[in-house]
């Protein structure tokens, strides 16, 4: 049940258009730019800093409860990180070089490699420093930065966007999310695709390149690993990819076949919209003090639970989860590996609803910051917009809770099902679904205390 | 050909979008910036102010001229600060984090002005100080001052305790010393010697004088109230009440007893002997208070309590003010 909305003939021409996407990166990067200046030279007081309040409450609200939910990885399309880097691979800006045609040394990514577990080590880097990142501008320039020079170096270095596919810390978990989005890029016939041989859409052509995403586009299930570049829309001589409007979640339907590194991904994002949860916003200011004082003892002791709790506790309970599972009804011929991580399809939307809770706490009573730092981006004093002297007002603080309960349970009613789907799928009594059920259940009962409490 | 040449166009065109996010956009922000001061009129003079631990006001030394109008341009990284430029009139009370505050000067006379927070931006705060050196104009005033009195009759600030031998069982009462019609001996009505006297020996003389033998206990204590307080007026009261909020209470307490927040885990006097109290005084104590004269307690507002977190207000206060503090400390013990 889908309909592709790129044969409405209006966005036909936009998506195909080599400028609405370059446009809109560029206006990405007029905003990157500005961040990364305002971290660099602006006032060191996050709230009045346009790099912290346009980076981790305008563009994280829009975000998450936007776009991820929503569109996927439109942001991907987008984000002015890769974008310089790109440039200077196709030594071109807009229009595509003879045959897409790309400048690199087109080094192949290491096979053991092709994978997110990268990605999920450097979102654990980001996230174990999260909270001085957060309301430190000069260190999210600094991040900022440094993203866009590996980006770049890998550009000339390594084949297409390798960045994006297999290093951005924020790729990784924007793709484990993406799957739940109503729309996805995809072949409209897989015949057609089999009976052309040229595949354009992976090799490049006049008219566009190949997947910057190394991607073939007619093996595409499901939205992980595609940037919704829309490149293969253009290179496609055979108008036969299309972007549909779907069922929501439906890359999920298909509970076999996931990976470790993506229910690593999974797990590692649960804990994190865990310990930032109590942590940030918890009333614990202790814990949060904690967590700034990078290398002092209470840091590291931090850092060793933070760790911990990701890569080890939760992993463990989730473990023992499919475990318990399995016990109860045992699969044929199936190893606790793929159950594990077929399983870990639960926790895309409980993780995703997780962080929109959380996010909505957070970007609802800080949001009015965007007004005030609209007119005085650096904090040098201006007031361009006239807005500089509205003040700090949370928005529907007492709705807050009313609007996170419902999240949760959306969240945690897609993971049972999910849940039972994948017991099925694998052959299982639907009662092997218990287990996992509970530390859902349980997950979601602690991110509700937090937020109720 | 034509393909090309489009091509080519659509390139360029391309370029000098890029040219403008990544070189004329930032170049503009800066250049927007050094216009904004350019076109002030003024000179401008940035000024940050962070919480001492991160180093207090910057800069903290500052060169003026006489005449010229400077704007402070005064920002604050991190928590609410306040300024206070006594010798040139400026008083900001509410520097907001990420919020930029200006405010001009003109300074008409040569000499040093210190400068202060204004808020109680961390333990430290009364180490947040800073100077303005105005040279220029009129040739500058040597200082012909005399030493503050309490070093011309060399007291020892530091010979403690002071602790009174006698003190009221009630709150002694101005307005009922007032009544009593009492005459008061010259020592008691000329200010400048009533400030060498601590109260409880005021109380003494009274109490020792064969003119004041019908009088009670509690009268003779009204009385000493009366001459402490009769010649203070509600406004140099009010303003003292202002500047003890601002400086004082966190230390003190709102109400005088010692317990405020930020002096809980000062040493107080055990700095210079293990033996002293611990924390900031007690205004309230009659035994401390009363023992004290108005010249003491002007030494050590002036001076500070070396070592023990109590700052000097020499350089923040005027004469007026100072004696106003003092008066003011008295209420603690005296009675409307």
């Amino acid at each position: 049940m889908r309909y592709a909305i790129s044969d409405v003939p209006i966005i036909k021409r936009m998506l195909r258009s080599r400028w609405l996407q370059w446009s809109l990166t560029a206006l990405t990067l007029l905003f990157f730019v500005l961040a990364i200046i305002a971290g660099l030279v602006g006032t060191p007081a996050g709230n009045r800093n346009f790099g912290i309040v346009f980076v981790w409450i305008v563009w994280w609200a829009l975000l998450i409860l936007l776009l991820l939910p929503f569109a996927g990885r439109l942001w991907c399309g987008v984000c002015p990180i890769p974008a310089p880097g790109e440039w200077l691979q196709r030594r071109a800006l807009v229009q595509p070089r003879p045959g897409g045609k790309l400048y690199t040394l087109g080094k192949q990514w290491p096979r053991a490699l092709r994978n997110i577990w990268l990605q999920n080590v450097g979102f654990l880097g980001v996230a174990l420093f999260s909270t001085v990142i957060l309301t430190t501008p000069l260190a999210t320039a600094l991040v900022l930065l440094g993203f866009m020079i590996v980006a770049i170096g890998t550009s000339l270095v390594f084949e297409r966007r390798t960045f994006c596919r297999y290093l951005c810390p924020v790729g990784g978990f924007i793709g484990l999310y993406s799957q739940i989005a109503p729309i996805e890029l995809r072949v409209k016939d897989t015949a057609i695709c089999a009976g052309h041989t040229e595949k354009t859409c992976y090799t490049g052509s006049d008219e566009g390149y190949g997947c910057p995403w190394l991607v073939f586009p007619g093996g595409l299930t499901n939205n992980m690993s595609c940037g919704l570049c829309t490149e293969c829309l253009k290179t496609c001589t055979r108008d036969n990819i299309a972007l549909f409007v779907r069922q929501p979640g439906a890359d999920l339907l298909k509970t076999t076949g996931h990976k470790l590194d993506e229910a690593y991904k999974g797990l590692i994002m649960l804990a994190c919209a865990f310990i930032y949860s109590t942590v940030l916003i918890g009333p614990w200011g202790v814990l949060k003090e904690t967590a700034r004082a990078v290398g002092t003892p209470g840091w590291f002791a931090y850092a060793g639970i933070f760790l911990a709790l990701n890569l080890a506790i939760l992993p463990g309970l989730f473990w023992l989860a499919v475990r318990g599972g399995q016990w109860i009804s045992q699969p044929a011929q199936t190893t606790m590996r793929k159950l594990f991580s077929d399983y870990a399809a639960t926790l895309v939307p409980l993780g995703l609803t997780a962080w929109i809770a959380f996010s909505l706490s957070f970007v609802l009573v800080n949001f009015s910051y965007a007004w005030s730092v609209l007119s005085d981006p650096l904090g040098w004093g201006w007031n361009l917009l006239g807005t500089v002297g509205l003040k700090w007002t949370p928005y529907i603080p007492g709705l807050i809770p009313y609007l996170q309960v419902p999240v949760l349970l959306i969240g945690l009613t897609a993971a049972i099902a999910l849940a039972l789907r994948t017991a099925r799928q694998h052959g299982q009594t639907p009662w092997a679904a218990a287990p996992v059920t509970v530390f859902c259940t349980a997950a979601t009962l602690g991110l509700l205390g937090l937020y109720l409490a | 050909m034509k393909h090309v040449r489009s091509r080519i166009k659509e390139e360029l065109f391309a370029l000098g979008v890029v040219l403008v996010v990544l070189v004329a956009f930032p170049a503009g922000i800066f250049g927007y910036q050094a216009w904004r001061t350019a076109s002030a009129g003024v000179k401008i003079v940035e000024i940050v102010a962070r919480a001492p631990e991160q180093g207090g006001f910057s800069p903290d030394r500052l060169s003026l001229r006489v005449g010229e109008t400077v704007r402070l341009r005064i920002s604050s990284p991190d928590v609410v600060h306040g300024l206070t430029i006594p010798g040139l009139g400026v008083n900001v009370n509410d520097i907001y984090p990420g919020k930029v505050v200006e405010v001009d000067v003109t300074p008409d006379k040569p000499g040093r002005y210190a400068f202060a927070c204004t808020r109680w931006c961390s333990v430290d705060h009364w180490r947040m100080r800073g100077v303005i050196e105005v040279t220029g104009g009129s040739p500058p005033v040597i200082a012909t001052t005399e030493p503050p009195l309490f070093q011309q009759l060399g007291i020892d600030l530091d010979a403690m305790p002071h602790e009174a031998h006698a003190t009221p069982n009630a709150t002694p009462s101005i307005s009922v010393g007032a009544a009593l019609n009492v005459a008061l001996p010259q020592d008691l009505t000329d200010p400048a010697t009533r400030r060498t006297l601590a109260p409880a020996g005021a109380f003494d003389n009274l109490r020792a004088d064969p003119a004041n033998a019908a009088l009670s206990d509690a009268d003779v204590w009204n009385l000493v109230a009366w001459a402490w307080m009769k010649d203070v007026s509600p406004t140099a009261l009010a303003r003292a009440a202002t500047l003890y909020a601002r400086d004082c209470a966190a230390c003190h307490g709102p109400d005088g007893k010692g317990k405020g927040p930020a002096g809980l885990n000062l040493p107080g006097m055990q700095k210079m002997d293990p033996a002293m109290p611990s924390g900031p005084a007690d205004f309230t104590d009659p035994a401390h208070m009363l023992a004290a004269s108005d010249v003491l307690l002007q030494g050590k507002l002036l001076r500070g309590g070396m070592g023990t977190g109590m700052p000097e207000f020499g350089s923040l206060y005027t004469d007026e003010e100072q004696w106003a503090m003092i008066a003011y400390l008295r209420t603690f013990l005296f009675a409307k």
